[in-house]
C-alpha cells in the first residue's frame, strides 16, 4: 500500500486510522530519513489505539511503553511499545533490555523508528513501514 | 539526620551524604529550607566509555554501575566519615531512567536498608533534579524548569513536596534536540557542551555573519549585515533563522522535534565546505531558538502560576547561554531566581539525598520500606 500524505496531520490520520486494524501482536518497522514523519505516525498510533499520555521520543532510554485506555476487551489490556533505534548499531542493545520479549505478546504492539538500524533481530512477520520526503511537506508512505 | 543516597538511573553511579538540620518537624514543616550540609558527593562518570558509541548502551551502562557501585559508596561514607551506623535514612532515585542501569542502584539500595535496617525513600529522578535547588530556603510558589538529555518539563511548586506538572515536551527534549545537532554536525557526543561550545566561539571570536539570502521568513530585505554587530544581534542580523517552535501556544508544552528538521535542512542545502565553516553560526542560532523558547515559556508560566521564584534544574541547566538568560529574564519579571552550581545540575546522588530529606519530612518513611521500592523506567511526575 503507497499513500501520498501531504501534511505531518495527514500522517497522523493514517496512522490514526491504521491502529484500528491492529489486533496485537503486530511488530512495526518505521524506516526514513530526520524528519520523515515517524514519529508523527507514532503518534497517530497510540491516538488510535486509545492511548492518553503524550508521546515524547523515546531516544534517550530507547522504549517507552503506554497502556490503551479505549478497550474492547478489560482483562487483556493492549499496550504500544515505542522504540527508537536511532543511537543503536545492532539488535543486540535492543535485546538487553528486554525489546525483544514483546515481539511476540499478542497483547502489545511494538513501533519501532530507525528498525533498519536493528535488522537483525526483526520478528518473520514484521510489517515494514517506509517514509520518503518528497518535495515540502509531502511524504511517500509505503506500508507492506 | 544523615541521609545516604544512590542515583545510577542512566551513566553516572553516584553515591551521597546529606547531614540536614536537627530542628523540630513542625518547624521544618513551616518551610525552613536550607542548612543542608553536603558531606559527600561522589560520580563517576562514564562518559567517555559511552562517547565512542554515540549516545549510553544500557547493557554496557549497567555492567559498569555494577563494577563500580561498591567502591563509589564506600569513598562517599570514607570521604564523609560516616559509617553506616550512623545513617538515619537512605534514599535511592528509583525513575524515570534506563531500566537496566536504575535496577543497580535500586537493588543495592534496597540490600544496604535491608542490611543496615534504615527506612528507604525512593525518588523520582525529575523531583531529585528539582530539590537540586533546595540547599537555599526557596521562596514559593515557585515554577522549575527541568531540561535534560531525557526530558523537558515545567514544574509548578507549592512547597517542597507538592508538585504539579504543568507542561512538558510533546517530542523530543531540549538535550536530545542538542544531542542530534551535534551529530548532525559531526560534533560528538554528548552534544549539549559540544554544540554550546561551537556556539560561544560565535559569541566570542568576531565573525560576521554572511548573508544567508534563502530561507529567511519574515526578515526585512533591507537588512544588510552589520559590519561589525554588537554581541546580542549576533546571528540575528542576517544570517541562518531556526524556527522558535510552540513559543507563542497557549500551552505550557514544548516541541523540538521540527527544530531539529529545520537544522537538517538549513545544512542540506549547503555544501560540505560551507557547512564546516558556519558550524558555530549554526550552533548559535540553534542554542538561541531554544533558549528564547525555554526562557519565555518559564517567564509566562511562572506570571500565570502567580511564582514568586524561577527555577532552572537538569543537565542541560549547565547550558551557560540558558543559565544567563532565563535568570536575567526571571529578573526582569521581579521573579527570585534560583540554580543549582554546575555539579549539581548533572545526575548526581546529592540531589537524591535532599529531595529524600523532605519527602521524609512529608511523611516519615517506615523501617520496612525497602520492601515497596522498584525501579521503575517509566515514573512521570504528574
Amino acid at each position: 500500500m503507497k499513500i501520498i500524505t501531504k501534511s505531518e496531520k495527514e500522517t497522523f490520520k493514517l496512522a490514526q486510522k491504521f491502529a484500528t486494524k491492529l489486533r496485537g501482536g503486530e511488530v512495526l518497522a518505521l524506516i526514513g530519513d530526520l524528519g520523515a514523519g515517524k514519529t508523527a505516525f507514532v503518534k497517530g498510533l497510540a491516538e488510535g489505539l486509545g492511548v492518553k499520555n503524550i508521546i515524547t521520543s523515546p531516544t534517550f532510554v530507547l522504549m517507552k511503553g503506554y497502556t490503551a485506555q479505549k478497550q474492547k476487551n478489560k482483562k487483556a489490556k493492549k499496550q504500544l511499545i515505542h522504540i527508537d533505534a536511532y543511537r543503536l548499531s545492532s539488535g543486540k542493545e535492543l535485546e538487553d533490555i528486554g525489546a525483544t520479549e514483546y515481539f511476540s505478546d499478542k497483547n502489545t504492539i511494538v513501533a519501532i523508528e530507525w528498525a533498519d538500524r536493528v535488522k537483525d533481530i526483526l520478528p518473520a512477520g514484521v510489517i515494514k513501514i517506509n517514509f520518503k520526503i518528497l518535495e515540502g511537506d509531502k511524504r511517500k508512505i509505503e506500508i507492506k | 539526620m544523615i541521609i545516604f543516597a544512590l542515583e545510577t538511573s542512566c551513566d553516572e553511579t553516584s553515591a551521597a551524604v546529606l547531614k540536614t538540620p536537627d530542628t523540630s518537624p513542625s518547624l521544618r514543616r513551616r518551610g525552613l529550607g536550607g542548612g543542608l550540609e553536603l558531606l559527600s558527593n561522589i560520580v563517576s562518570s562514564q562518559i567517555d566509555i559511552h562517547r565512542k558509541f554515540g549516545g549510553v548502551v544500557p547493557e554496557v551502562a549497567a555492567r559498569h554501575h555494577l563494577e563500580n557501585i561498591l567502591s563509589v559508596i564506600d569513598e562517599a561514607l570514607n570521604s564523609a566519615k560516616i559509617k553506616p551506623t550512623q545513617i538515619n535514612a537512605m534514599a535511592v532515585i528509583s525513575g524515570p531512567g534506563l531500566v537496566t542501569s536504575l535496577m543497580v542502584g535500586v537493588e543495592t539500595a534496597k540490600s544496604l536498608a535491608f542490611a543496615w535496617q534504615k527506612p528507604l525513600i525512593s525518588v523520582n529522578h525529575m523531583y531529585a533534579h528539582i530539590a537540586a535547588n533546595f540547599f537555599t530556603e526557596i521562596v514559593f510558589p515557585a515554577v522549575c524548569l527541568v531540561v535534560s538529555g531525557g526530558h523537558t518539563e515545567l514544574v509548578y511548586l507549592k512547597n517542597y513536596f507538592e508538585y504539579k506538572k504543568i507542561g512538558q515536551t510533546v517530542d523530543d527534549a531540549a538535550g536530545e534536540a542538542f544531542d542530534k545537532v551535534a551529530k548532525l554536525l559531526n560534533l560528538g557526543y554528548p552534544g549539549g557542551p559540544a554544540v554550546s561550545a561551537e556556539a560561544e566561539k560565535f559569541l566570542t571570536l568576531k565573525i560576521s555573519p554572511p548573508c544567508f539570502k534563502e530561507g529567511i521568513k519574515g526578515r526585512s530585505k533591507n537588512l544588510r549585515p552589520h559590519p561589525n554587530p554588537p554581541l546580542e544581534t549576533r546571528g540575528g542580523g542576517c544570517s541562518i533563522i531556526f524556527p522558535r517552535p510552540m513559543i507563542k501556544s497557549d500551552d505550557f508544552n514544548f516541541s523540538f522535534s521540527g527544530l531539529k528538521t529545520a537544522v537538517l535542512y538549513a545544512v542540506k542545502k549547503m555544501e560540505a565546505k560551507e557547512v564546516k565553516k558556519r558550524v558555530p553560526e549554526i550552533c548559535f542560532e540553534f542554542q538561541e531558538a531554544v533558549v528564547e523558547v525555554l526562557t519565555a515559556k518559564t517567564i509566562r508560566a511562572a506570571k500565570k502560576f502567580g511564582a514568586k521564584t524561577v527555577m532552572l534544574s537538569g543537565g542541560v541547566a549547565a547550558n551557560r547561554r540558558l543559565r544567563e538568560k532565563l535568570e536575567e529574564a526571571a529578573r526582569r519579571g521581579g521573579f527570585e531566581f534560583s540554580v543549582p552550581e554546575f555539579k549539581l545540575c548533572t545526575d548526581n546522588a546529592a540531589m537524591a539525598a535532599i529531595a529524600g530529606y523532605y519527602l521524609s519530612l512529608k511523611s516519615k518513611p517506615r523501617l520496612d520500606e525497602w520492601k515497596r521500592v522498584k525501579a521503575d523506567p517509566n515514573w512521570e511526575l504528574t
